[in-house]
């Protein structure tokens, strides 16, 4: 096995290993919460396995897939080797180290303090070093893409960059903005409190500081998503990208607006002025565009598939897509899954609708579903795309694939749609067990029953996944194939500079920062805001 | 749109794009921040001048004001008066924690502490001192800062106790943090085998569990290991007996009431009897949790 | 450029122009609320020192719950703190404007009242203010919505809405529920 492909393993088993373990507590948690009795819930117990769940999800299996698929890209996508791959593995040995680190912190119960951190509450330090080695780890890869796609340019001067390693870079620049928020929270406040250097803390810069992470790090998630829409899935249906500059606009555009919005995560926040607030919330209507100009595109990608293969009058070409693969297919229900999900948002983003939905179940369902489902589905599809170029062997059969991309479907939905209308009835968030003998609350329960129902068809969807990648590749691959990415339409030979590279838009970006974050930080210290006791979790009393 | 199966073998023959690509992507960045400028001026404009102006006009507020609620430079809404109030403080407590007592809990005179506690305390504190009465509680283990604040709050009568208000009558600050935190390192003694109860079900869900109806948050959720909660919280376990049920039922009739907004008395007040009894009971027989572990 | 590129233009252009007028129907839908209702988000940069908050005279013991204000505003002062509401139960009066306004001593905490628009989040360092009117009668649930430590399941309150004929101060303009 080549390098690369021991690379990309290695980063895609942490990431995957991750998943289903936190799967098993997401089960568990759901099971506490419900109203059929359930061992070992303790609020230590329950608030352990909120912050494992969260911290593996969000932090460990992302991280780690988009690194790898990053390197893999970065090679396929460029046809030429990855620059600097002995830096490449530091980083995986950072990044796994680190997730050891605070894995251990987290299980020993000395930092329930869930993954976005609650300061005052402050847990071990080992479990943030953990969480700055994985950073740190994930720097090192921008910075390998950042490399490779400048030494690419410069071996092919007025080459439109191709879309999979523009999308790619484009990430990894939006990620370097990205953690620089909790890079400074962790730096500044969070990790001298856990060293026991300082006592007392500001919570509101606290919180800014974590709000100008807490929304890009999702879109952070959700570019190898789109990255497969654009250069995987047209190819898979067997057609073609219907608009390569559609793309690359989309991805600048994700850059540009999931960066200055994360006051959207604070509309009830005290300590945000209310115009910063509107501002934000302006900014959050403008990245709605990427994502339904993509739904645009590659709707249209498919149709020009379908009618090639005979696909007849309005809808006919949906049926005549090629449904039995599996990139067509994650394609498909991750657009379902983003239909609901991201309507979920169109709700959240304006203040007024936020109030009534704000921590309760309605947010779970939110990112339940966009990102664990409509995301998350294209995980797995691209895992089982690239598969065979990582282990030499082609799936004997894509039928446990599919069964298990359905699997994971109506278990997302069986899943979150009670959790919309729990949350809103007013059923709350992070809450180890409900009192059914209120009336109130006895009235959710059938429904938090049929969420722990769609809990466990996830949960034997993720174990399917793992026995797919473990067992299903034995047949020899035929012949050692390049790995190819969609073609567009129209062939590009030219793109807008500003389209094929990132000057103008880091330029834009700091503009609209300064804007959106500016003042608010800065008020911090000029109204020298009063600090709070450090609670801490890992130590007795 | 049936044209594009037709146009696909179009594909190969397309024409050069007739402005200089050097002027199209002039023309495109230009575009990108005019309307990036665009949309911070729009937006700024409406949520910090337009909104606020027009809301604080029906609320009787000068576009000033309203313009300086709306940047957080004033509080308020800039749609509604500010309520005011006046009242007078009735603290429950003078205790208020500050970086500099914190660090002196953490770091304090060592030999200091030793020195009072051997000559004021240690004769009624620990289980062998010569005035050893079983509703007095021992201090061996106990938290440096719950020691500090309730050496505070006897002194200033916010708890009342003739025999403990003599007693730190003439100790400052700096030598209460310095005996509590001598305490806190202190190492106890075996456990007292006619102490060990069976551990009664009910008691042990209301220590690990709390309960959700009756509004009861776990014992553990603040006196637990990992807990997270007020940082005067004090260390329960193997703590006597009867100092224990007195005080819960201290707090329940309100006869004490120096912890901060109720955070007893209403946990107390919803007791029964029965259940301070084998709280109590319960709590004399763990083993001690030092808390610098 | 070709029949092709430019058929595929007009289409996205269709298409970018719904999407615009998508975001501008939201956008607007939000400038209403604001400018004809007033809707805001809870914003109130008003700081406290949560570790003194028990020596202030706004939010001392006694001063919690429900106040009519000289001038008839009805104010209800409410510390939320490991583990519970301080009151744990509160009167308001229905179809009249009640201001809410919350403190921490501690942690991160939040409150929403079910069947309201009443949602915020309790930041110790700053007061939160919420501006609302009931409208239902009746008892309705206040959780502690924000993870604020172990004890969070148990925190909740219960907001009592009474008709106005029901609700009756005090001599200091106090109203509080009467005890079961």
């Amino acid at each position: 096995m080549r390098s690369l492909e021991r690379l990309t393993l290695a980063h895609l088993w942490v990431a995957f290993a991750a998943f289903a373990i936190a799967c098993f507590f997401g089960v568990w948690q759901m099971w506490a919460r419900s109203p059929l009795p359930a061992p070992f819930v303790t609020p230590d117990n329950y608030f352990l396995a909120v912050t494992e769940h969260g911290v593996s999800m969000a932090f460990v299996l992302t991280t780690f897939f988009v690194m790898g698929f990053g390197y893999f890209t970065a090679e396929t996508a460029l046809e030429r080797p990855l620059p600097g791959k002995t830096f490449g593995w530091i980083g995986f040995i950072l990044g796994l180290i680190g997730a050891a680190m605070a894995s251990y912190a987290i299980l020993s119960g000395r930092a329930s303090v869930l993954y976005t951190f609650y300061p005052p509450l402050t847990a071990s330090p080992y479990f943030y070093l953990g969480l700055v080695l994985v950073i740190v780890g994930s720097w090192i890869w921008c910075v390998l893409m950042i490399v490779a796609m400048a030494q690419w340019k410069r071996a092919n001067p007025n080459v439109p960059v191709p879309l999979a390693m523009f999308g790619t870079v484009a990430n990894a620049i939006m990620w370097l903005w990205t953690t620089a928020g909790v890079a400074a929270e962790v730096l500044f406040i969070v990790l001298p409190a856990s060293l026991g250097l300082i006592h007392t803390i500001d919570v509101g810069l606290t919180r800014t500081l974590f709000s100008w992470t807490l929304h890009p790090i999702v879109y952070f998630w959700l570019f190898p998503a789109y990255i497969a829409f654009y250069t995987m899935a047209p190819k898979a249906a067997g057609g073609r990208l219907y608009s390569d500059l559609m793309g690359r606009l989309s991805f600048v555009l994700f850059i540009l607006y999931s960066l200055p919005v994360g006051f959207h995560h604070l509309f009830m926040d005290p300590q945000e002025p209310a115009g910063f607030k509107f501002l934000q919330m302006f900014l959050t209507l403008l990245v709605t565009v990427p994502t339904l100009l993509t739904i645009f595109t590659i709707t249209a990608s498919f149709e020009i598939a379908g009618r090639l293969r005979g696909g007849r009058g309005l809808f006919g070409w949906i049926p005549a897509l090629p449904w039995e693969r599996p990139m067509v297919l994650a394609t498909g229900l991750s657009f379902v899954m983003l239909f609901f999900g991201g309507g979920g948002g169109l709700v959240n983003m304006g203040y007024g609708l936020n109030a009534m939905v704000h921590n309760t179940s309605w947010v779970t369902a939110h990112f339940h579903l966009i990102f664990g489902g409509a995301v998350v589905v294209m995980y797995f599809a691209i895992a089982y795309e690239i598969w065979p170029r990582l282990v030499g062997h082609e799936p004997s059969s894509s039928m446990p694939q599919r069964i298990q991309l359905w699997l994971w479907f109506l278990g997302m939905m069986t899943m979150s749609l009670p959790w919309h209308w729990l949350g809103l009835q007013g059923q709350w968030r992070r809450v180890a067990q409900f009192d059914y003998s209120n009336p109130i609350i006895a009235a959710w329960g059938p429904w938090v029953v049929v969420s722990l129902i769609g809990g466990l068809l996830l949960l034997a969807s993720a174990l399917l996944f793992v026995w797919n990648l473990l067992f299903l590749y034995r047949k020899p691959e035929a012949a050692r194939l390049p790995f190819r990415f969609a073609l567009p339409v129209h062939p590009v030979t030219h793109v807008p500079a500003s389209l094929n590279g990132f000057g103008l838009w880091n330029v834009l970006v700091a503009f609209l920062m300064l804007a959106a974050f500016g003042w608010p930080i800065a008020q911090a210290f000029v109204i020298e805001a009063p600090h709070a006791v450090v609670h801490r979790v890992d130590r007795g009393g | 749109m049936p044209s594009f199966t037709a146009s696909i073998g179009e594909v190969s023959a397309m024409t050069q794009p007739p402005i200089s690509e050097e002027g199209q992507d002039g023309r495109f960045a230009t575009r990108a921040v005019v309307t990036v400028i665009a949309i911070v001026v729009i937006a700024g404009l409406l949520g910090f001048v337009l909104i606020p102006i027009a809301q604080g006009q029906s609320a009787g507020l000068s576009a000033f004001q309203a313009i300086c609620r709306s940047l957080g430079i004033q509080p308020g809404s800039p749609a509604f008066r500010q309520p005011s109030s006046a009242t007078v403080a009735q603290p429950v407590s003078m205790v208020a924690w500050t970086p500099e007592v914190i660090e002196r809990l953490h770091r304090p005179n060592e030999e200091n502490g030793s020195d009072i506690a051997a000559n004021i305390c240690v004769s009624c504190h620990i289980e062998s001192g010569a005035a050893y009465d079983p509703k007095i509680p021992h201090m061996e283990g106990q938290s440096a800062f719950a020691i500090y604040k309730q050496l505070h709050d006897f002194k200033n009568g916010a708890r009342v106790n003739e025999l403990m208000a003599t007693i730190v009558q003439n100790l400052d600050d700096d030598q209460m943090a310095d005996v509590a935190a001598h305490f806190a390192v202190l190492t106890k003694g075996a456990l007292d085998p006619r102490t060990i109860s069976s551990g009664d079900p009910d008691i042990v869900r209301l220590v690990e569990f709390g309960n959700s109806a009756r509004g009861l948050p776990s014992c553990a959720s603040c006196h637990g290991v990992h807990a997270g909660g007020p940082i005067e919280t004090p260390t329960l376990s193997g703590q006597r007996k009867d100092y224990l049920a007195t005080q819960l039922q201290a707090f329940a009739k309100g006869e004490r009431h120096n912890d901060i907004y109720t955070r007893m008395r209403s946990i107390a007040a919803k007791l029964r009897d029965d259940e301070i009894e084998k709280l109590a009971e319960y709590y004399s027989a763990q083993l001690l949790f030092r808390p610098q572990d | 450029m070709s029949n092709l590129e430019q058929e595929i233009l007009r289409h996205e252009r269709r298409w970018t122009a719904g999407v615009i007028i998508a975001v501008a129907v939201i956008l607007g839908a939000v400038l209403y609320a604001a400018f004809a209702l007033h809707v805001n988000p809870p914003s109130n940069i008003e700081t406290i020192d949560p570790k003194t908050l028990h020596l202030s005279a706004e939010f001392t013991e006694s001063n919690l719950g429900t106040r009519v204000e000289a001038g008839g505003q009805v104010t209800t002062r409410i510390v939320t703190a490991q583990f519970a509401f301080n009151p744990q139960c509160i009167v308001v009066p229905a179809n009249e404007p009640v201001t809410l306004r919350l403190a921490s001593p501690d942690v991160i905490h939040g409150i929403l009242v079910t069947g309201t628009n009443v949602n915020s989040m309790v930041v110790p360092g700053y007061v939160s203010q919420i501006r609302t009117v009931f409208t239902k009668t009746g008892d309705l649930l206040m959780p502690c919505h924000e993870f604020c430590g172990f004890g969070h399941s148990q925190m909740w309150a219960t907001v009592r809405v009474v008709p106005r004929e029901n609700f009756r101060p005090d001599a200091n303009g106090r109203v509080a529920c009467e005890k079961s």
